[in-house]
Parts: structure tokens; sequence; C-alpha cells
């Protein structure tokens, strides 16, 4: 397991698993705090969760609704 | 330039309160690392999708770290110009819309400060935004194929954020001068039409704002007519100055059409 662990090349992956984790922390953080979304809020809790990278963008460009 | 510092305050805590700060440049650091990395694994990512035929062999062109710079940037003229304008592009008219701007039109503001309080946001966020793109490009080159030369670099980056202060301009303008979804068409209009139509029939002029991000990589590979670049600079500026002044001019006009 540990020389499994070993080979993948972190330096090259860890960036992206890290842009992807602050992403949708910050993406449900925000969608906790909001007042109403574009759409129903738990249908972004979803997309967020499972449509990694894209998800959260998604929802910072089109699900936030300002007034 | 009265109350210039509280309204520069006001749009900041806005921006920063929306995350504007955070998810704008994490697009653009991922849009900077993808390019790095689907060149580098090509092969890897051909045979995992698999129905390449037995014996097939690729001739894969050799790379050189400036060619990603330059896949780079051109990863964020199309996606990462999309979304800065598509979030940027109601910052006047949406404020019209919603009434939000009558509380400051009642007040006796400057509407230079005002518009220029959202341009210096707009361009913080979009220069975060570059160098967070530039950095993880940089990074994902170096890593897999060599190291760049940090002066082109440096070059391409001022070049590339001289670009970005135009499109910020025309965003701007158009949002003061319509309402938000005419002034999405009209902005979009201008920075990707112009784009295609450089693309096009761009051959037979060298000066334009337009040709100003190719520019910038074509001086870090060192074959650029420094002529022609520096008329372009000076003409992208002029132009950024002209827009912004047509920008507080038509947010002084508009300032009646705001809803109470």
């Amino acid at each position: 397991m540990m020389e499994e662990l070993a080979k993948v090349p972190w330096a090259v992956i860890a960036p992206l698993i890290i842009v992807q984790i602050i992403l949708m922390i910050v993406a449900l953080i925000d969608l906790r705090k909001i007042h109403a979304t574009n759409g129903p809020k738990i249908l972004w809790v979803f997309i967020i969760l499972f449509a990694n990278l894209i998800g959260s963008i998604a929802y910072f460009i089109v699900g936030r609704k300002q007034s | 330039m009265r109350g210039f510092n509280i309204l520069l305050q006001k749009e900041f805590k806005e921006a920063w309160r929306s995350w504007k700060f955070l998810w704008i440049p994490l697009v653009f650091a991922l849009l900077g690392m993808s390019d790095p990395l689907t060149n580098y694994y090509m092969m890897d990512i051909l045979n995992a999708v698999g129905n390449v035929p037995e014996g097939f062999e690729m001739l894969v062109p050799e790379l050189m770290p400036v060619d990603l710079l330059q896949a780079s940037i051109g990863q964020f003229q199309t996606i990462g110009l999309l979304v800065m304008m598509a979030t940027f592009v109601g910052i006047i008219s949406k404020e019209r819309a919603n009434g939000m701007a009558t509380l400051f039109y009642v007040r006796p503001i400057s509407f230079g400060a005002y518009f220029m309080s959202k341009f210096i946001v707009m361009s913080t966020v979009s220069f975060v935004s570059i160098f967070a793109g530039f950095a993880a490009s940089v990074y994902y080159t170096s890593i897999l194929y060599g190291t760049l030369d940090l002066g082109a670099l440096l070059v391409s980056f001022c070049t590339y954020y001289v670009w970005l202060l135009f499109v910020i301009a025309v965003t701007l303008m158009m949002s003061a001068s319509f309402k938000t979804v005419i002034a999405t068409t009209c902005g979009f209009t201008v920075i990707f039409l112009g784009q295609i139509v450089d693309m096009i029939v761009g051959m037979f002029w060298t000066i334009s704002p337009w040709k100003l991000p190719s520019y910038g990589i074509l001086l870090a590979r060192g074959t650029m007519e420094m002529l022609d670049y520096w008329w372009s600079v000076i003409i992208t500026v002029v132009l950024t100055l002209i827009f912004i002044n047509i920008g507080i001019m038509m947010m002084k006009r508009n300032a009646s059409s705001t809803k109470i």
C-alpha cells in the first residue's frame, strides 16, 4: 500500500487536489451562508460535491443570486 | 475624487464577501495547470480513453516551455476572459437595476471616483488571477518540461496585464452604458469577435489591442518587431483611458434610469 502511494507523482497531483478541495469548501461555506440560490439549494450541494471542479465553479458563476 | 477611499473600501469588501478574490484566481490556476498536464500525459490519456489501434504511433512534437506558456495564455483568452467578464459585467448595471445605486446617487459623490473604485477592484482581482494562472502554468512546466527564462516570463505577464486592463475598461464601459443583458452581449462581441476578426484578417495590420497577448509570447521568444509592439501597447493604453472616460460619462447620463 505504501509503495503504491509512493509511486504516485505527488508534485503533479497535489496542487490539483488542493485547489479542488479549497474550491469545494469555499463553495459549501458560501452556500451555507447565502440566503437564496438560483434553483433549489440541495441541488447545488450535490452539484458541488459530485461534479468536482466544474461544480463549484458553476455554483459561483450561475448559482449565487445577488441582490 | 470625493469619498474615493470609502468607495474603494466598499468595493473591496463586496468583492471579498462574494469570494471573488478566491475563486477567480483558483479558476485561472486550474486553466494554467491544464495545458502542461494534458500535453505531457497525452499518450496516457489516449491509452486510457481506449480505441487506440494496435501498433499506433503518434509523433508528438517536442514542446518548448514557451509553447506551453502560449497554450496557457490561449486558455486564459477564452475561458478565463469569459469567467472574468461574466462575473463583472453587472457590476454597475445590476446596482442600477436592483436600486442599490439610488443610495449612492443621492449623495454628493463624484462619478469618476465611483467608476475608478470599481475599475481598481477589478484590476486587482485580475492581477491576482493571472498571477495565480501564470504561477500554476510555470510550476507545472518547470516540473514536466524545463524552466522558463524569468525576464521573458515577466515581459509576457506585463503585456498580458495591459491587455486585461483593456478588457476591464470595455466591460465597465458597457456595464455603465446598458442594462446587464445588453452589456454582456456588447462586451463579449467587442472582445471575442474582435479576436476572431483579428485571427482571420489580422495579417493585414500589425498594430491592434487584440494582438497584444500573442505579442507577449513573441517577445518572450525573442522574435518581435519592437516598433509594432510599442505602438500596440500605446494604442491599447490610450483606448483604455478613452473607454474609462466614456464609461464615467455614460454612468452620469444613466444615473436617472436607476430603480427607486
